[in-house]
Formats: structure tokens, C-alpha cells, sequence
């Protein structure tokens, strides 16, 4: 056939693939790293107790106010069948049965403002949003998913699912309505926060639960919350976290594991990490003086904002071979002026000695060294 | 949980350019920017609201 005579908008409607089709739409899942996938920080902390932070999984928040002490891992426990390898697993290790009232246990996602535009709220065609997830826990009952929303006023809304049998995989599905009273910021803040409470103390829960979006109340946020931080064979697995706009779940949306990552390394990006090799190369720095060394990083992909540098400190973690002779060091830190979301400068002026004007390999030298750059929400 | 903030100077201009942030019970250190988007930023503007004092040793 001549290609002439190609009827390329019949070829185009017909032979679409799947997953391109309608309520199937390519990154319509709110959420990155649903399939708990990415852990570029590490695959277990210990020791979990107060603090709000990242610990394993990427992009999964985890914010405990005296709720008991917990392992954190990115697990292999698997719903089966469904196409996911890991899961995010919370393992209780000290128990507290008896709640404060300002207790908390969460774990959480922000989201930004700039990547929510498409929902219309804060107008009449609000979209409503669904909310499908696996989930597999020990302790049944009821638990909260709360969505935060800080913006002009801070709005709330919560939703309660059930987990009906112990130590079985569940799927959920929950769908909140949009919110025609306020819109998202558009910026790259977090403006939406995606909450799994796992425990909450009575003043999240003394109210009525927010079923509908309503200015924020702190009672009204957790009610009827089980405390899964009440023994210490407490543990919950969730994976294919999955948040899209309109009133039905479609099936989870894998990515491939390149973009995946780079979608997580918007907010977390590891430049080296001596535990996978001692001796890992970091980049080439310039002896600007005789005691300063100075490296130009371009970061793997733009960041959400300029990132802090975080990095593992310790005697002679860290080396630069120039002029054939190593100079070791301890640690970095960040020039905040020349530093952008795109690119840094980072520097140590405190341990090298060198020649001004030669170059060299900068490598760590300790497999406690690290490097990473982090502008998470 | 912050441990110690210290200001960290450019060692070309002399000039205050980002927080040396040391954490309790961790050998992690963070560089962090002046930027008020960077939540470590924010975090260290609400430590110091929290009455905390951070270490300024300006250049001579």
C-alpha cells in the first residue's frame, strides 16, 4: 500500500495500545513510587521513634510522635499476582498500648501544588480523586486514610477502610470528592498530603470524622483509628499506592524503573555510597587554593529546589588523588550562592592541602561514606 | 533531631553561604542552602525560633 493511501487516523484509533487508552492515561498516578520500588536511602532503619523523616522507601514520609518504636523496611511481601516486588513494611518493636493524646503514628506523602493544577479545585469542576492500595497487617479494624491540604486555609478530609482478615493481602479502594472551596497553591510546595495513620491519640480522634472537605480540626482527623503500635507483633505491609483523578481505580500504573527513579530523584538523589563501594568515584575537583578544593556537580535530573547536601562525616572518609599524591578529608558542604536546583558547588576547606590550580579524581574512602543531595518535601 | 547549626563561610568571599547541620546520636552531616523552599532551611528557621543559638564563627 501506498503510504499516501494510509488512513493514519483510523490506524491511530485502532491500534492504540491499552494502556493509552482512556481512564488508563499515562502518569495519572498522584503518587511516585506507589510500588514502593525505589529505596535510595537504604532497605531497613531500626529504631524508629519521634521524628518526621525519610528512612527506606522513597517519597514515603514517616512521622511518629511518641507512638512506639518501629522497623522500617522495603519488604519483599508481595500481594500475589498482581505484578509488584516490594512493599513498605512497619514493624512494631516497642510497643505503646496506652496513647498520649497528641500521639501519632503516620506514614505520608506530599505532594506538589504545581502537579495538582489539573484537579480544578477551588472551582465547580473539582475532581474527585480515588485512592487504590494493598494492604496486610496483623491487627484488623478500622484505619484512617486523611488527606491534608495546606494552602491559603488548611483543608481536611478523611476516609476510613477496613482491614477485615489478619496477615492477608487487601485491596482498598477509596474515592474522596474534590474540593470546590479551595485550590492548590501552584508551586512547588507541598500542597497535598496523602496520610496512612496507623495510630492516633484522642485529640485526633474526639471529634467527627472529616468525610467531607472542611477547614482543618484536629479531632476530626482519626476517628476510630486502631493503635497498631499497641504490641509488638504489630507490623503493617502496603504497597501499589495509587491516587488518580475521577471515581474508579484503574489498574496500578507501573513505570519503568529509569523513570521511576528519576521521578524520585526530583527530591532524593545519591551521588555515592561507600557501603556499595568503597572506593566510588564522585567527580573531579579543582584545588583552588592550597586549603580549598572545589567540585562543579550537575545534579541527575532538576530538583525540586536547591538541595541540601547530606553527607556521612568521618576522619579521611573521603580523598582526591592530583599531582599523583591522595589528600584526604572528612566531609563537604555547600556553597548556597552558585547552587541552583540544577547544578552546585560543593567544596572542603578545612582538611585538603594541594596545589592551587590542579585538578584531581575525588573518591570516597570509607564504606561509611555518602553523598546525596535531598530536596524532599 | 538538629544537634548543632553552625553558618558556614565561603572560603573565596568570605561571604555566609549556607548551614552546617549536625544531628543527635548521627554522623550524617547536611549542607543547607538559603533557600527558603529547602525544607531543612525551614526546619532550622524554627529551631532557632524554638530559642536554640547557632554557632557564627565569621572569617577574620
Amino acid at each position: 500500500m501506498a503510504l499516501s493511501k494510509v488512513d493514519l487516523a483510523n490506524q491511530v484509533e485502532n491500534q492504540l495500545p491499552q494502556n493509552l487508552v482512556a481512564n488508563n492515561l499515562p502518569f495519572r498516578n498522584i503518587i511516585i513510587n506507589g510500588d514502593m520500588s525505589i529505596a535510595q536511602r537504604g532497605t531497613s532503619a531500626t529504631g524508629i521513634t519521634d521524628g518526621n523523616t525519610y528512612h527506606t522507601v522513597d517519597r514515603m514520609k514517616t512521622q511518629v510522635i511518641t507512638a512506639g518504636t518501629w522497623t522500617q523496611t522495603q519488604d519483599t511481601d508481595v500481594p500475589t499476582g498482581q505484578g509488584f516486588t516490594k512493599s513498605l513494611k512497619m514493624d512494631c518493636t516497642t510497643a505503646d498500648a496506652s496513647l498520649g493524646a497528641d500521639d501519632f503514628l503516620i506514614v505520608r506523602q506530599d505532594v506538589e501544588g504545581q502537579n495538582l493544577q489539573y484537579l480544578k479545585y477551588g472551582t465547580s469542576n473539582a475532581e474527585s480523586v480515588t485512592m487504590s492500595f494493598w494492604v496486610k497487617s496483623n491487627k484488623t479494624g478500622t484505619y484512617i486514610i486523611w488527606l491534608y491540604a495546606p494552602n491559603a486555609s488548611n483543608r481536611q478530609i478523611s476516609k476510613s477502610y477496613t482491614i477485615n482478615t489478619a496477615d492477608t493481602w487487601e485491596k482498598k479502594t477509596i474515592t474522596f470528592a474534590g474540593d470546590t472551596a479551595q485550590a492548590f497553591t501552584n508551586d512547588n510546595d507541598s500542597r497535598l498530603r496523602v496520610y496512612f495513620i496507623l495510630a492516633a491519640g484522642s485529640n485526633s480522634q474526639s471529634g467527627t470524622l472529616a468525610t467531607s472537605w472542611e477547614n482543618y480540626v484536629t479531632a476530626n482527623r482519626a476517628v476510630g483509628q486502631v493503635n497498631l503500635a499497641d504490641s509488638t507483633s504489630n507490623y503493617i505491609n502496603i504497597t501499589g499506592i495509587q491516587l488518580e483523578a475521577g471515581t474508579t481505580a484503574s489498574d496500578f500504573e507501573f513505570l519503568p524503573v529509569d523513570m521511576n527513579l528519576a521521578r524520585c530523584q526530583r527530591y532524593y538523589q545519591v551521588l555515592a555510597d561507600g557501603s556499595e563501594q568503597t572506593q566510588s568515584m564522585i567527580g573531579t575537583g579543582l584545588y583552588f587554593s592550597a586549603s580549598l578544593m572545589v567540585m562543579a556537580m550537575q545534579y541527575y535530573t532538576e530538583m525540586r529546589a536547591t538541595p541540601s547536601l547530606d553527607n556521612v562525616s568521618g576522619t579521611n572518609y573521603y580523598r582526591i588523588f592530583a599531582n599523583n599524591t591522595n589528600d584526604y578529608f572528612d566531609d563537604f558542604f555547600l556553597i548556597s550562592p552558585n547552587s541552583t536546583n540544577k547544578v552546585c558547588d560543593i567544596r572542603n576547606q578545612t582538611d585538603v592541602s594541594g596545589t592551587a590550580g590542579t585538578a584531581g579524581f575525588v573518591r570516597t574512602e570509607n564504606a561509611a561514606s555518602f553523598l546525596a543531595f535531598d530536596a524532599e518535601l | 533531631m538538629i544537634n548543632t547549626v553552625t553558618k558556614n563561610y565561603d572560603g573565596i568571599t568570605n561571604e555566609f553561604c549556607s548551614y552546617q547541620v549536625t544531628y543527635i546520636n548521627s554522623n550524617r552531616v547536611k549542607s543547607v542552602p538559603l533557600d527558603e523552599a529547602n525544607k531543612d532551611y525551614q526546619a532550622i528557621q524554627e529551631w532557632i525560633q524554638e530559642g536554640n543559638t547557632v554557632i557564627d564563627n565569621p572569617p577574620e
